[in-house]
């Protein structure tokens, strides 16, 4: 930042524009206004996050805040609570079945709807992402009463199929985004030089489309493990996912138990996406 | 030569085979449930809400007669419209300090901030806002002890805390593509408009806007679509009795067990938010076109 505002302090060489970036002092005052307010608005996104996480240690039988001291006791409870870890278990085996689904069939139609010109092309598109543009509660009564009628309420793979259409969207735009960036010229250089079919799509076309499935992997595993819209109306007594717990508890009471998951919850989220994060630029193609 | 237009044809058709299972998958998950829903509003109901055979207009005919029903799509178009407002204003600082970072630690930081409401579950937002808002939560701590308020207000189940909520819920839907289209600003266009004599703020208005607008409009449409349907979030900080399109369906299902009558209700809200956002797209795109000559 230092080089923007000092110029003069740069190294001297073959410099594109000799007029120094800032010349104008109101500059000065409209980026402090500009940075106070984005200040500001970065603060109201982690708020209540943060509020959660340190709630979740307070020693007291209520959530408050500032807390009273520092204890782990709510952590301990719902680790050895048998409701919450069934809760987490569940949500695990959601992930573990979502995203394989989710990357697979949205790599496959990316990869369709970014190369090919086929008539319907323009309404797959919209079709594709309609599942995100839809009202929350449409889809989820649509999937309640559908599922009513053949039987899968209160089923893991009733919440699968609910979680993989969810999530679906995600991942089909962020993998176009990478097959946007695909160069047709190498898929042909590669098949051009002897390259079978398959071979061309392992060795050249998956690796170039990586970043955008990664991304849309990790934009499943984040969606299903938070999907509550959905899953409160289809979900039962027998499926109850970490989120949804937390919806029902904190429905009715203010227990730091809740807080305690969230906060582990969260934990999750974060880790995925930092892991993501090592192998591709996930937020260039969000 | 006959037989290059045919591969042609034959690589465009191949495109079209990779997406037959999202085409599958999408027909059998989202297309035939919202058919049978639609054919659901469509049932009368006998004393116990339970659908019979036959076909008749009257859930419609109640969904926009019932005052409990209208009003609520009303307050939703409102409230929606007003989350959007909230949504694009606050996203244009952040976005901005996002888009003019040089890529580093700082900027990963800040946009694990905006990506935190996405990466974590829409409960434990709310969830927060909870906490936070309660009768023991820091914002009625801070009104109490610098005078504001004598007591502890309730700020849960008011209005203004479902705003507060959804909006913080659906910001990151607006700031991620506007710092997209920020970004691809070219910075000479606002540096001229400085050397030309416009103020910062003049700068800003006449240039900056103008040309982030596309990502602004993109991000405005998802959010206000995302409001018109968004239940979860409001039911948790507002509690069962607010007057929204959303919640009104959850209760029907929940509490009264009429289903015929929230299917109704729930395609009445999706004709509206298909609508508005078709509406607002085409207004935006003219408006853009005067703009641009």
């Amino acid at each position: 930042m230092a080089d923007t505002r000092r110029p003069e302090t740069r190294p001297a060489g073959p410099r594109p524009t000799p007029v120094p970036r800032r010349r104008f002092p109101a500059d000065r005052a409209a980026s402090l206004a500009g940075r106070l307010l984005a200040a500001l608005v970065f603060l109201f996104l982690v708020a209540p996050l943060v509020v959660l996480v340190v709630s979740s240690f307070n020693p007291a039988a209520s959530v408050a805040f500032p807390p009273h001291g520092f204890s782990t006791r709510w952590y301990e409870q719902v680790l050895g609570s048998r409701d919450w870890l069934v809760s987490f278990q569940l949500s695990g085996l959601l992930v573990l079945l979502v995203v394989p689904t989710v990357a697979v069939i949205g790599t496959l139609a990316a990869y369709g709807l970014a190369r090919g010109s086929f008539p319907g092309r323009g309404a797959l598109h919209a079709l594709a992402l309609s599942p995100l543009m839809a009202p929350e509660i449409i889809t989820a009564l649509g999937l309640l009463y559908y599922f009513q009628g053949i039987g899968l309420i209160d089923s893991v793979p009733a919440l699968w199929l609910a979680h993989s259409l969810i999530a679906l969207p995600y991942a089909v735009r962020a993998v176009m985004v990478s097959a946007a960036g695909l160069d047709p010229a190498l898929e042909r250089a590669a098949a051009s030089l002897g390259a079978s079919d398959v071979r061309v799509l392992l060795t050249v076309t998956l690796p170039l489309l990586r970043p955008g499935i990664l991304a849309g992997a990790l934009l499943a595993a984040v969606t299903s493990l938070g999907e509550v819209a959905v899953t409160a109306l289809v979900a039962g007594a027998h499926t109850t996912t970490v989120p949804l717990r937390v919806f029902s508890s904190a429905q009715f009471e203010l227990d730091p138990s809740v807080a305690a998951v969230s906060s582990l919850l969260m934990l999750a989220s974060v880790v995925v996406m930092v892991v993501a994060d090592r192998f591709a630029k996930i937020s260039e193609v969000l | 030569m006959a037989h290059i237009p045919t591969a042609g044809r034959r690589a465009r058709w191949r495109g079209a085979v990779y997406t037959v299972p999202l085409l599958v998958f999408l027909l059998a998950l989202f297309v035939a449930p919202l058919v049978r829903l639609l054919q659901l509003s469509l049932r009368p109901v006998d004393g116990n809400n339970a659908a019979l055979p036959g076909y008749t207009g009257h859930q419609y005919v109640r969904v926009l007669t019932e005052p409990f029903f209208y009003e609520a799509l009303v307050r939703t178009i409102v409230t929606a419209a007003l989350v959007t407002v909230l949504c694009v204003v606050l996203a244009y600082p952040a976005a901005y300090a996002l888009a003019r970072r040089r890529p580093g630690l700082v900027r990963t930081l800040l946009f694990v901030v905006v990506l935190s409401p996405l990466l974590t579950s829409v409960v434990v937002r709310s969830y927060g806002w909870v906490v936070l808002l309660g009768a023991n939560g820091p914002v009625n701590r801070t009104l109490v002890g610098i005078g504001v308020l004598d007591q502890p207000a309730h700020l849960l189940t008011s209005y203004s805390a479902v705003v507060v909520s959804v909006t913080h819920v659906l910001l990151p839907f607006a700031i991620v593509p506007l710092t997209t289209a920020l970004g691809g600003l070219d910075r000479d266009v606002l540096r001229a408009s400085r050397i030309l004599g416009a103020g910062p703020v003049r700068t800003f208005a006449r240039v900056t806007v103008p040309l982030s607008l596309p990502g602004a409009l993109s991000g405005a449409l998802v959010v206000f679509a995302l409001a018109m349907g968004i239940y979860i979030t409001p039911l948790l900080v507002g509690g069962a009795n607010q007057p929204l399109a959303g919640i009104r369906v959850y209760d029907q299902i929940s509490t009264v067990f009429d289903f015929p009558v929230a299917a109704a209700l729930s395609f009445v809200l999706l004709l509206i938010t298909v609508l508005c956002t078709t509406g607002l797209g085409a207004a935006f795109r003219t408006w853009e076109r005067r703009l641009h000559g």
